[in-house]
């Protein structure tokens, strides 16, 4: 008897399963993904799809033109962008900022933090299933960036920082519009906590789930919630304190089983914390100027410099070059996602089931956006 | 086992939505109400304006050309290119080039994105 076509076929245990780079839960970001059966024996990950060569059209542009174009690295946290780049410049040009401007800069990366945390949330629910989390979560964003519009002038694209400040000052009766919103967000987070982090099927499925130590987290270039998850104490707003973080009081919130879950519990105890760092800045915010005016094409000494800030994804790096023009000669960005997405993520889903991968993935919390720039 | 039990049933909580009103929007006919200092579409007072040229140096998208009219000079965006970031409002010397809160500026065709200085000094509804 003549042997069908599916007969003839040489049978491997291995199969290659694509996850993005238009699956719901990748983002911009494709990865192939080997499986024998239900488990992953090896990922790899495919960046380029959001690539739109960001630091090489920052050399085509002056520094103030450069601050609208660095929200862009990460849609969802641009003021961290934006703290890490304005910072570069005024290391290197050694620009005084003023201290209302300083408040109002960390105000503004609080309430960032805040939005990325939350959008986090949303995104982690819909990986898992769970899409009342998701339609909650982003409908109380959209109160974020309400407030965003209100202050900045822009709702996911603030252009808010510049070198030398803010671009404008803070609204009449600031202080009521953004103590109005944080206290709605106190009291959503109790539903989130009933909805996502104390809901047993959320734990069953990030409990022990993409687990490391810190020595090897620290190997991958971890940084920012991943590596506080894991039990090491780092924050760069600690460690090399910037704006107005010294005056403030925080906590740095860590956990120690270094799996999905306490990932995610990282994330909650710093939404609890950004409140109370950004209470803290309303009530000391100084009267005074908020910017230093400086040239339109304002030129940079010779030399290099290096800014770290800590976003919410992680530590958010900038190393700039200038060769005494207005344009920087080269800017070189190590954002967070790099490393979350390209040496965590294949490490992590070794030996684990298919339904598990979109958990860790979404658990490192990655910006497709920030990982290809 | 009981505790587990709990756990599945916490989540019910958000059966208060159930009687709250949507987040959302019935867009066309729902819209939201535009903020005081929203960067929307740019106004343009024809008599302020010097033809100084510095909206375009300053644009990071190279979005505004100075171009010429009755013998004077003003400029032209391209809204297409445009990122409203608002720089050119925010160094023009004469305060002639504004950015107003209108959001709703979507076309069919993309030779309607291109706004010269006539249609830039039109009133905003």
């Amino acid at each position: 008897m003549k042997k069908n076509k599916l007969e003839e076929r040489e049978i491997t245990p291995e199969f290659l399963l694509p996850f993005g780079p238009q699956h719901p839960a990748s983002g911009h970001f494709y990865a192939s993904i080997i499986i024998d059966g239900e488990r992953v024996v090896e990922l790899n990950p495919h960046p380029g799809y959001l690539h739109r060569g960001l630091e090489k059209l920052m050399e085509y542009r002056t520094h103030v033109q450069n601050c609208m174009l660095v929200d862009r690295i990460c849609i969802l946290d641009p003021f961290s962008n934006e703290i890490g780049y304005v910072n570069a410049v005024e290391k290197i040009t050694g620009i005084e900022v003023p201290e209302r401007a300083k408040f109002i800069r960390t105000i503004m990366a609080e309430l960032g933090r805040i939005l990325s945390h939350i959008t986090w949330i949303g995104v982690n629910s819909m990986a898992l299933g769970l899409d009342s989390g998701t339609r909650i979560a982003w409908g109380n964003r959209e109160r974020i960036i309400r407030l965003n519009e209100i202050i900045t002038g822009g709702r996911i694209y603030p252009c808010y920082f510049t070198v030398g400040g803010v671009r404008r000052d803070l609204p009449q009766g600031f202080k009521e519009k953004i103590m109005k919103e944080l206290d709605y967000v106190e009291k959503q987070l109790n539903v989130y906590d009933s909805l996502v982090f104390e809901n047993e099927i959320f734990i069953m499925r990030m409990k022990g789930v993409g687990t490391f130590g810190a020595k090897e987290a620290i190997a991958l270039g971890t940084t920012g919630p991943n590596l506080r998850g894991c039990g090491v104490k780092t924050d760069v707003r600690k460690d090399e304190s910037y704006e107005a973080y010294p005056m403030v009081d925080f906590r740095v919130v860590t956990m120690k089983d270094g799996d999905a879950y306490s990932r995610a519990l990282v994330r909650r105890g710093e939404l609890a914390e950004s409140i109370s760092i950004i209470r803290q800045l309303l009530e000391k915010i100084p009267e005074g100027k908020f910017r230093v005016i400086i040239p339109s094409f304002m030129k940079s000494p010779k030399g290099d410099t290096h800014f770290c800030c800590e976003a919410a994804r992680g530590e958010l790096c900038f190393h700039m070059v200038s060769d005494g023009s207005p344009n920087p000669y080269r800017v070189k960005v190590r954002g967070p996602s790099f490393s979350h997405t390209l040496s965590e993520f294949p490490y992590l889903v070794k030996g684990v089931n298919i339904a598990d991968v979109p958990a860790i993935y979404w658990s490192l919390d990655p910006c497709p956006a920030d990982m290809d720039r | 086992m009981k505790d587990k039990t709990l756990g599945v049933l916490k989540p019910l909580v958000i059966d208060k939505y159930l009687t709250t009103k949507p987040m959302t929007l019935n867009f066309p006919t729902e819209t939201l109400e535009p903020v005081e200092g929203y960067r929307g579409r740019h106004f343009l007072e024809m008599e302020k304006c010097v033809g100084c040229g510095l909206c375009a140096r300053m644009c990071p998208n190279k979005a505004i050309e100075i171009i010429e009219l009755k013998g004077r000079k003003y400029p032209q965006i391209h809204l297409g290119k445009c990122c409203f970031c608002g720089l050119c409002a925010e160094y023009c010397p004469t305060t002639a080039l504004k950015m107003t809160s209108m959001a709703m500026i979507s076309m069919f065709d993309k030779s309607e994105a291109v706004y010269g200085p006539n249609k830039l000094s039109q009133p905003i509804e």
